[in-house]
Order: C-alpha cells, then structure tokens, then sequence
C-alpha cells in the first residue's frame, strides 16, 4: 500500500528520474551498500574483540555462511515483488508448500535430490503466479492478496504434513542431503590443495545472485519490470504487458521462495512444516536494508546480499553475547526501523537534490 | 487509490446475519442439540468476546487505509504486562486493567507515530513493531505463566448475566462505542474522510496524519481491551497469548465487508463474521476435525471476501 507515500505528497515527478538513475548508478553520497559494508565490518570486528570464538571457522563461520545464503534467497525472493512496489507476504508459506513438495516426489517416488528441487522451484513458481495472476485480474492489493493466500497455505500446508508424512516433517530424507548441508569446499581436495572453508550451498546462490542481478540490470523483462513499479502509467503507455510483467514477478518471487525453503530445509536436515516461519521479517529486512525501495521502480540486489549478511552478523555476534531469543527479536525489528527511517531520508534528500539540479 | 465500498457493507451484513443463523441451526440439529446445552452455549459466546474486539482492532486502522500486524502482540503485552503487575508489583486490578488500556493505546500510538513520521507503509513498520513487541512480551516473564492474579476478575468474566457472560456484553458493549464513535463523532467521521479519499480529506483542511495517529493509537487501545478479556476469560496467561490472533483479526472485518482501501467501516458486519467464524471453530470441536482446517477454510473464505468486494466496486 503506497497511499501513505503518494496520498500525503501529491504526484512528485522528481521522484522517477531520481529512482531510475539510482537503478543504474546511484550517487556515492546515498549509496547505502558502502555504509552496510562498513557497518558490518565494524560489527564482526567488535564480536570478534568480545568473543574470540566469533571467529571460529567451523563453531561460527561456516553455519553463518549457510545462514546467510538462506536469508540472501528469502530477501531476493521479497525483491522480486519489491521491483513492482508489490509485496509478497506468503514468501514463507510459499517456502514451505515448496519444501512440502520435494519432500513428498522423495518419500513416495524416491526422486533424487536434485529432481526435489526441481519440483519445489516450479510449485514456488506456480503458486507465485497465481498470487500474480489474481493481483492482477482483480486489482486488488498485492498485500491483501498475499495475505490471504499465507493464511490459506498455513491451514494447507499443516494438513499437507498431517496426511502425507503423518506428523510434522518426512521420516526419509533423499541422498546427498546430509553431505550439502555439512560438507564445505574445504573436504574436496585436488591433490594437496583444498578449498576454502564454505559450504556448498553457498556457490549455488551464489549463482542465483548474478542471475537476479543479469536478470534486473540487463534483462529485457526484468527492465520491464522495473518500469512498471516506477511508474505503471507511463509503463502501459510504453507498450510494456504489465499485467504480465506483474504475474512473472510473483512467479519470480515464488520460485525463489522455493529455493530458499529447499536451502533451508537442507540447512536444517529434514523437510518440515516449520519451515518458513521466520522468513517474513528477514525477507524484508535485506532488501531494504540494502536499499531496494518500498515503493518499487529500484532495486539493489548487492544490497540485499550485505543486507543479510548484516542480519546473520548481528543474529550469530548477539546470540554469542549469550544475548535471549526475545531481546533478538526486539534488535531484529529496531535495525528494520532504523533501516526504514533511513530509507525515508535518503529518498527526501534525493527528492531534493533533483529538484536543485 | 480507489473509490471507496460504502454500498459494500450494507449488502453483506443481510447475508452475513442470515449465514450465521442457518449455520448454528445446522450444527444445532446435526450435533443433536448439545449446542444448545447451557454450558456449551455459554462457551460459545465467551470464547466470542476476544475475537470481536480484535477484529475491530483492526479495523479501526483499515478505516484509514492502514493495517495494523502487530494487534495480536499487543493483546499479549497487555496481558502479559498487567498479570505482571497485579503478581510481581502487587497492583489492584482497579489500577492494572486501566494500565493495561493505557499501554495498548500507548503502543498504538508509537506505531502511528513512526508511520507519519517515517512515511512507510503501516504494514511494514508494524511488521518491525510486532517482533519488538513479541520480544518485550517474553521479557516480562519469560515462558512462565502468571496465575491467581486477580480472583475478582477472572470471577467476574466467568459470571455471566442472565446466563449471557459477562466478556461476550463488554465485548458487545465496545463494539457499540466503536460504531457510535465512527457513525456520530467528528473524530470518527474524520478517520472516515482521510481513508476515503486522503486527497479530498486533505482539501477540506483535515489532516490525515492525524488520522492515521488516533486510528492507530484506537486499534492499540482495542488491542489492550483484549487483553484486559483474556485475563477475565482465562485465569492463566503466558507470553504465547495473541500468537494466534493475527488471522481472526483480519478474517473479522474483511469477511464483515470492511472495505480494505479504507473510507468505510461495517461494526456489526465485523461482529457477525466473528461470530460465524467462530461457529466454525466450534464445528471443528464437536466434528473433532484437524484444528488446521479451521486456518484453511477462513485463509479461502478471506480471498474469496476480498475477491468477491472487488467484483462488487465500479472499476
């Protein structure tokens, strides 16, 4: 809902050059990924200086690696709707159909991992189209309706578990699991030479990151896409397929949900129905910690990478402190503030410095 | 945004009410009359009380175009912070109930403040809201519960009047003041003009910041009535209280024919899709049926409101 950006401030076209041109080049002075950066150097050498084991590569680096591939994965999948000033509120329940679903071609069918994964991506794709599509065909907001879809997969998804794996999570897990999730690049030797210490999941998002970013900086659609949550006026008068556009972004979202539900369930060893439940706030967080724009039109994928791995920073450094699960939760939702506020000022000084130039 | 539903509502309380009444003759027939039997009707409308007030919560802050995540949260500091109160800091309840009211309105108001003063989108900011209020809310007493808090009270929201309880008439009772508030006072209808067309609202010299404050700062202090309900209805809280809130406070006023673009508000309306998805609930406990249908039929039912809302307004 943008009516509390646009309602207060009549029609402001110094906004959409400013957006755009941020897309493509953003000014040093608001880029916020070069503060993200060194916040969170600063943050990992102040964990490090109060607890040594901060620095420990299998107790603290190694699982915070996996961590934050997983929220990488969660906050581009927000990000994808972010592009088009939508919102996606079921990424976590998304997630978890998806996991659902490669659990379940396992269990049955015995399908490899890698065909799991498959399947989980094209349900994610599936039921992010369909938020989409509905979206689209009804115009209704993009929260409401993914809102209304997250409570409809939570009743879903819970039953789903019930029937299919009687309990709460698969019993079987297929081959390879357990060496993704524990095995870093470090046991893979060439002869005396070893990898580094990450593990395998983290070149696989890896990939997706350049991907997502190819996809919204040089591909047509996702250029596309941008367009339409810059300025959907000037978007349909440009002869760009909007409501397309709309239902591939959801689909988009979906599909990257579904990875990250997949990542995580490898992360955690099991598919389960719990999975996805913390996703909501973080998916958020990165994105707009890195920059992304709530209200769409720009987006900073390289952004969301440090944005998460801000999150991890902060998540691993607190709990070291020995620092309780609810004071956590209370620094989560403050950083997402302060984050937002700051969000606020960079777009009001941007907003001015248009308009003098 | 777009126009605002005022026709919506008045076309879907009839149906609602009717909805509600052929369904509980239903589940009165097919369960052989049991839910006529004293005690399990009593049930039925108490357990009514904390879903209604929530479901105005929320629809206080839809009225101005805003939503508010954090309600169920709040419903559980409140309680949370006035048990802690009346155990650990020996309050009377005649000190700690009003407490708890001030501290939900408080809440609401913090999130009404960083709205205007941020510009975000009131999701987003009570969505950062809500996790600093679930930590705040397990920081007061950790995973214990408090219990015997109040003898008075917890008797006086058993007892009932004329066999209705107590809870469900405070409940019915605020959700009179609700609609007179926004059906006869200049601060409602206000609320009212700022949702419905922010532009128009602030031509006519009102200021929707404003608006958005008080909706908010409502929606909290509703939230803390709740809360103040759960301490009556259930003799023992912990921190978990409002964690499954969140859908029955949206399910109320979108089934009810709120629209969600804001300008209109239907109480009664919100009031009866309470009650019929509480009827829900209570076929589920007499059918013995998995709890987790409950979530998917009303997660459906609210797409389908929604969809159905948007079919009815002139595009």
């Amino acid at each position: 809902m943008t009516s509390t950006r646009t309602g207060t401030r009549p029609v402001d076209p110094s906004t959409a050059p400013g957006r755009a041109r941020r897309a493509t080049g953003p000014p040093r002075w608001a880029d916020p990924r070069i503060g993200l950066l060194l916040v969170v150097l600063v943050l990992g050498a102040v964990f490090a200086a109060l607890r040594p084991s901060f620095l420990d590569v299998d107790l603290t680096l190694v699982p915070m690696q996996a961590d934050i591939a997983v929220f990488v994965v969660v906050g581009l999948a927000q990000l994808a709707v972010l592009a088009l000033g939508h919102m996606n509120l079921a990424v976590g329940r998304m997630a978890a159909v998806s996991a659902f679903t490669a659990g379940l071609v396992h269990d049955r069918l015995h399908a490899p991992l890698l065909v799991g994964l498959l399947v989980a991506l094209a349900v994610g794709a599936l039921v992010g189209a369909l938020a989409g599509g509905i979206i689209t065909a009804t115009g209704v907001n993009s929260f409401v309706v993914t809102l209304a879809l997250d409570f409809g997969l939570l009743g879903l998804v819970a039953i789903l578990y019930d029937r299919f794996a009687g309990g709460v999570a698969f019993a079987t897990r297929p081959a390879g699991m357990d060496v993704l999730r524990s095995d870093t690049l470090n046991d893979y030797c060439a002869g005396p030479v070893c990898g580094p210490p990450v593990p395998l999941v983290v070149p696989v998002v890896a990939v997706v990151v350049v991907l997502v970013a190819v996809f919204f900086r040089c591909g047509r659609v996702g250029r596309e896409m941008l367009m339409t949550g810059s300025n959907r006026t000037a978007a349909v008068m440009s002869g760009i397929p909007v409501g397309r556009r709309t239902v591939q972004a959801h689909a988009l979202s979906g599909l990257l949900a579904g990875l990250a539900g997949f990542l995580l369930a490898v992360a955690d060893g099991a598919f389960s129905a719990s999975i996805g439940e913390q996703f909501l706030l973080p998916s958020f967080l990165a994105p707009v910690l890195g920059g992304t724009l709530l209200a769409g039109g720009a987006v900073s994928v390289l952004g969301t990478v440090l944005g998460a791995t801000l999150t991890a920073v902060i998540g691993k450094g607190l709990n070291l402190l020995e620092v309780p699960v609810d004071r956590l939760q209370v620094f989560v939702g403050v950083v997402l503030l302060v984050a937002l506020s700051l969000d606020r000022v960079r777009h009001v000084v941007a907003a001015r410095r248009e308009v003098r130039s | 945004m777009t126009a605002p539903t005022r026709a919506a509502p008045r076309r879907t309380e009839p149906v609602l009410a009717g909805l509600a009444v052929v369904a509980f003759g239903a589940l009165a027939a097919t369960t052989g009359g049991n839910l006529l039997e004293p005690g399990t009707l009593r049930a039925v409308f108490a357990y009514l009380a904390v879903p209604i007030v929530i479901g105005l919560a929320q629809m206080v802050t839809l009225a101005v175009g805003q939503l508010n995540l954090s309600v169920g949260v709040v419903t559980g500091l409140c309680a949370m912070a006035s048990a802690g109160l009346m155990v650990d800091g020996r309050w009377s309840p005649w000190v700690a109930v009003p407490a708890a009211l001030a501290l939900g309105a408080g809440v609401g108001l913090g999130n009404g403040l960083l709205v205007v003063a941020t510009r975000i989108n009131g999701f987003v900011v009570t969505l950062a809201t809500m996790s600093i209020i679930s930590g705040v809310r397990y920081g007061i007493h950790g995973t214990g519960t408090y219990e015997n808090y109040a003898p008075g009270l917890v008797a006086a929201g058993r007892a009932g009047v004329l066999g209705v309880p107590t809870v469900f008439l405070a409940a019915v009772a605020v959700a009179g003041a609700v609609a007179l508030y926004f059906a006869h006072t200049v601060s409602g209808r206000l609320l009212l003009a700022s949702g419905g067309n922010p532009l128009a609202a602030r031509l006519s010299g009102i200021s929707n910041d404003r608006s958005v404050v008080v909706a908010h700062t409502l929606s909290g202090l509703l939230a803390g009535v709740a809360g103040v309900l759960v301490l009556a209805l259930s003799g023992s809280v912990n921190a978990s209280i409002g964690d499954d809130l969140l859908l029955p406070s949206f399910a109320a006023p979108i089934i009810g024919g709120v629209a969600l673009t804001g300008g209109a508000v239907a109480v009664p309306g919100t009031c009866l899709a309470a009650f019929v998805v509480r009827l829900v609930d209570v076929a589920r406990a007499q059918y013995d049926i998995n709890p987790r249908w409950i979530d998917l039929v009303v997660g459906a039912v609210v797409l389908g409101a929604v969809l159905l809302s948007q079919n009815r307004e002139p595009r």
